[in-house]
């Protein structure tokens, strides 16, 4: 979660505007659902991770540990698709290494795609984008707010584990069961506690329920629009023309 | 059970979300009605929100020797309530999304479906059953949260089912294949979220929090 969130906050394209990085990464994400999985997904997949590692400046070694984690699940739904059921029991369908593998295609695909957008987009910019697009202010506060308490929680809940490991409070399932109820039944009272006192501070500084910021003005370049949209054709033309080709 | 981004055609993708929208509108409209009515829940709901999320990162230990994480949804089914956990549920599964890459946006109204509105529902009306039965309080918690499970597996399974049909057999063969598969994790997870729920439910009752009223964010704790 963490990584995620600090190379997105640190990254070069932090600065871009949200309608732009959205225009290429939804675009693509839409091409890797609609494109055939070969060689259309494979082509995704390539100019998503590219343009992540290339132009985006995301380390090359750090895309490829986060994209592992998402492609291992992937891998394993896709191996579901490769087995048939029947009375016999469970059997590998002859042509399912085929669709396993087209599925592997696209999902991957549209995994790159929306790291891509992720990796260079904090979480908070979503949500006021979300804002401006008709999202409740009453809501998009709540979410802005859960996004600040998943930080403090997460170290809190990874402190108070480390502390129950140390007194060999996950030494075998039923007491690792018994420590992660406790686990869970304190975070929850100190996530209160702290949303309390949270609460009272911005009361007490006249908090009317909007935590209003100074946001930079970020103007749509026409040519990173027609760029974005050129590489989208481009993407399209040659994922259309190789599969009928 | 998250569908992973990419794994529903565009159909599909689309189909659940509208399915999934009646649902987290409503749930939306309770929560902003609420917020209008008592500012100061904002922040408790927020700490709320998180908290599931935290918990459906903690690793589970499995019957089976593996380790997988709650969905947290039978949790905060009671505790939140339905309609609220369809809301929270929705942030969550987008900060999965763009925090974990876990989940998607395009299968965000699936997952929605499965996690943020069958399980919690579930969960809520085995609760009420059980307690109308009159169980003892701690196996109607354990049968609420461990239903609520499978509810979510029992979805996810089916809407894997309809985007991918067998070849013979249509999507009842391919129901069945899929929650076949599925049973051997998800079976001992769910008596293994089943438990860590009645021990939270205790817990938390022993600190004085009406761990089951469905409106914690209401009460002050």
């Amino acid at each position: 979660m963490a990584s995620i969130d600090r190379l997105a906050q640190t990254s070069p394209w932090r600065t871009l505007p949200l309608a732009e990085k959205a225009l290429l990464a939804l675009g693509l994400l839409l091409l890797a659902l609609v494109l055939p999985p070969w060689p259309g997904g494979a082509i995704v997949l390539a100019v998503a991770a590219a343009t992540a590692i290339g132009l985006a400046g995301i380390p090359a070694a750090q895309w490829l540990a986060i994209f592992a984690a998402p492609f291992g699940f992937v891998l394993t739904g896709a191996a579901t698709l490769a087995l048939g059921w029947d009375s016999g029991g469970f059997r590998f369908l002859p042509d399912g290494a085929v669709a396993a593998l087209a599925m592997v295609l696209r999902s991957a695909a549209a995994v790159s795609s929306l790291l891509l957008l992720s990796l260079t987009t904090p979480a908070t910019d979503f949500v006021r984008g979300a804002q401006r697009l008709g999202l409740p202010p009453e809501l998009a506060e709540t979410a802005l707010a859960t996004y600040g308490f998943l930080f403090i929680l997460q170290d809190t809940a990874t402190a108070m584990h480390a502390s129950q490991a140390a007194r060999l409070g996950y030494d075998g399932p039923g007491r690792a069961l018994r420590s992660l109820g406790g686990l869970a039944a304190a975070l929850l009272p100190r996530a209160f506690e702290r949303a309390r006192r949270l609460e009272t501070g911005l009361a007490a500084r006249g908090f009317d329920g909007r935590l209003r910021v100074l946001a930079a003005a970020r103007t749509i370049s026409p040519i990173r629009v027609s760029a974005i949209l050129a590489t989208l054709a481009s993407v399209a033309g040659t994922g259309l023309w190789a599969a009928w080709r | 059970m998250h569908i992973m981004e990419g794994f529903l055609p565009i159909g599909h993708a689309a189909a659940w979300t509208a399915i999934a929208a009646p649902f987290v509108v409503t749930g939306a409209r309770r929560l902003a009605r609420q917020l209008r009515d008592r500012p100061q829940d904002r922040l408790p709901l927020a700490a709320a929100g998180a908290f599931v999320f935290v918990l459906s990162a903690l690793k589970l230990p499995s019957v089976t020797g593996s380790c997988s994480h709650p969905t947290g949804t039978g949790f905060g089914a009671l505790a939140f309530g339905p309609p609220t956990m369809a809301a929270l549920g929705t942030v969550v599964l987008l900060f999965q999304a763009l925090l974990l890459a876990h989940g998607g946006l395009t299968t965000l109204g699936a997952n929605v479906v499965s996690m943020a509105v069958a399980g919690p529902w579930t969960s809520w009306a085995v609760y009420r059953l059980a307690t109308g039965l009159r169980a003892p309080q701690g196996l109607s918690v354990f049968l609420a949260a461990c239903l609520g499970d499978l509810a979510t597996y029992t979805v996810t399974s089916l809407q894997l089912a309809l985007a991918f049909p067998a070849a013979s057999g249509g999507v009842a063969a391919a129901f069945l294949k899929f929650a076949g598969i599925f049973a051997l994790t998800q079976v001992p997870l769910a008596i293994a979220e089943g438990l860590l729920t009645v021990v939270m439910v205790n817990a938390l009752e022993a600190r004085g929090m009406a761990a089951l009223s469905g409106k914690l964010t209401e009460v002050r704790p």
